[in-house]
């Protein structure tokens, strides 16, 4: 199974969509350990992803996945724009000259937006980030492909492992951001990063299926 | 809150518009961005010098821009970090064809949308290089940042990596005269009042009338203690002793001096501070080659200042003397100025 360029336009619609849904659960959460702010930056970044599509359809793969690294780092600001950004841009850079993905593919970009967020935000899995919810989900399908498990099956072990990855933040103390700053450190709630990057693995994990 | 704005959400952008507008003669906006360049790029094309970090700090850092220190500073949101597109855009409309250094102050977003603004220039073959500044000795990790906090001694950095610049050295060179000036400048300031961030609306933490919160940072961070009102002798002492312990400072050792004014104290306060800095240096045996006294670094409506001395050698009073031109700085004359 491949994926094209239109395949990667609809997931990130659908993510839009998924993250417009979801306000009142992720800015109750991030009231409780942020700024409130999540998901309002979150929104209005992908809404602009959105807005932009026309301008997204003309572009090749590797500069498409770049420019909404662009975009994102613009529009949503914060640590959390400069950290989608940098995802998004070091995931371009591992698929120049792409025209079309397989799981191979699928699985650099990972890597390599795991890499660039754990570099960017100096932060590792355990410090109740988005990270928590990215880290488990590329390993497994890494993992998956590596054991010669197809795009569909590996795109399910990855939803999976990234869930209960977002879930193991609830008893995680903060080591950064905002959350670090409370005085019980954001325990006992979940990350509202690791929701939201859940999410992206999620829609993406059933759009394969899916299809 | 009292304030001269319209919208609290516009202030950065109304800053810049009259920003430019006091100073059409040195300073443009790049178009569409919160950057600012200078009006006419050097006449020889020479190491490009970008700052930036949250606005709220004025004259930091748009003022330096200008011959003789920067060439773009990019402005963030109230003390926010600027987005990595508005870095590059600062970083393209400054670059000559010698390389970038990029000048940032150590606070977490800086860092990290810094980093990324790097990334993004080395991916169109822009070569960049960078210093952190981090002179405030007051506390080590603070709310954003890890390691010590960058204030007002990066005000030297632009001064000194600037006149390098001018003089037509190349990056390495330029890097290495700006990391000089990190590794020899180190300040320490306190804080009398709060400052209102325009889009919050109220203090972000509330002194009494009678404390004054030492070592306190620029965006209202925590210091290293509360104390009641202290006489200009007594404050020039707590502050200066901090900063010549941490290098340290010895007798015979010359330096560029800077009393900050955080954004309300008065310059006559400013000058009373200048008086007996100046006497409690003479008493220690340095030597003050250079005096600074203003508001260089400021942290909104916050009362307060800071104390920053930067040790010099031949080649840092060199640069330190050359002539600059901007809206914040001008020096005129080469060498001491008297």
């Amino acid at each position: 199974m491949i994926i094209t360029r239109d395949d990667i336009l609809e997931v990130l619609k659908k993510i839009a969509t998924k993250i417009e849904e979801n306000r009142e659960y992720i800015t109750d959460l991030d009231s409780a350990t942020g700024d409130g702010d999540h998901w309002a930056n979150m929104n209005m970044g992908f809404k602009k992803i959105v807005d932009e599509i026309d301008n997204l359809k003309v572009l090749e793969i590797p500069e498409l996945i770049k420019k909404v690294g662009m975009l994102l780092m613009s529009t949503i600001g914060g640590s959390s724009g400069v950290l989608y950004g940098t995802a998004f841009i070091r995931a371009s850079q591992v698929i120049a000259g792409k025209s079309e993905l397989d799981k191979n593919d699928i699985s650099r970009m990972m890597e390599a937006g795991l890499e660039g967020i754990m570099t960017r935000g100096k932060a590792k899995p355990g410090d109740k980030t988005m990270i928590d919810t990215l880290f488990p989900a590329s390993n497994a399908f890494k993992a998956a492909i590596e054991s010669d498990l197809n795009l569909h099956e590996a795109a399910n072990v990855s939803k999976e492992a990234g869930y209960n990855g977002m879930l193991s933040t609830k008893d995680m103390s903060a080591t950064k951001g905002r959350a670090f700053y409370q005085a019980n450190k954001g325990l006992g709630h979940i990350d509202p990063g690791a929701v939201t990057l859940y999410y992206m693995i999620e829609v993406f994990s059933d759009y394969i299926v899916n299809k | 809150m009292k304030k001269i704005i319209n919208i609290a959400d516009e202030v950065v952008n109304d800053m810049i518009e009259g920003l430019v507008a006091a100073n059409s003669n040195l300073l443009k906006r790049v178009d569409g961005f919160n950057v600012i360049v200078r009006k006419n790029k050097s006449d020889n094309d020479k190491v490009a010098l970008v700052t930036g970090g949250g606005s709220g700090h004025e004259p930091a850092h748009a003022g330096y821009v200008g011959e003789g220190m920067l060439d773009a500073a990019v402005c963030g949101n109230v003390f926010a970090s600027p987005s990595p597109d508005q870095i590059i855009e600062g970083i393209k409309a400054a670059e000559m064809g010698k390389g970038v250094l990029l000048i940032i102050k150590n606070y977490s977003g800086d860092i990290m949308n810094f980093d990324m603004a790097r990334e993004l220039a080395e991916m169109e073959d822009i070569s960049v290089e960078t210093v952190v500044v981090n002179d405030d000795v007051a506390v080590e990790d603070s709310t954003y940042t890890t390691g010590r906090r960058g204030i007002a001694g990066t005000v030297f950095v632009h001064k000194v990596a600037g006149a390098m610049a001018e003089k037509g050295a190349d990056l390495a060179e330029v890097k290495r005269v700006a990391q000089k000036v990190v590794d020899n400048v180190r300040s320490m300031g306190m804080a009398m009042s709060s400052c209102i961030i325009p889009a919050v609306g109220k203090p972000g933490f509330s002194l009494g009338d009678d404390e004054v919160e030492i070592g306190m940072g620029i965006h209202g961070e925590p210091g290293v203690e509360r104390t009641s009102v202290k006489s200009a002798v007594e404050l020039s002492e707590i502050l200066t002793s901090r900063v010549l312990e941490d290098l340290p400072f010895k007798e015979g050792d010359e330096v560029a001096l800077m009393i900050n004014g955080l954004g309300s104290t008065p310059l006559m306060e400013q000058y009373i501070l200048n008086r007996e800095v100046h006497r409690f240096l003479t008493e220690k045996g340095i030597k003050v080659y250079r005096t600074y006294v203003g508001n260089y670094m400021t942290a909104l409506e916050m009362s307060g200042c800071s104390v920053s001395l930067l040790k010099l050698d031949e080649e840092l009073k060199e640069l330190l003397g050359a002539p600059a031109e901007t809206a914040a700085l001008t020096q005129r004359c080469k060498g001491v100025c008297k």
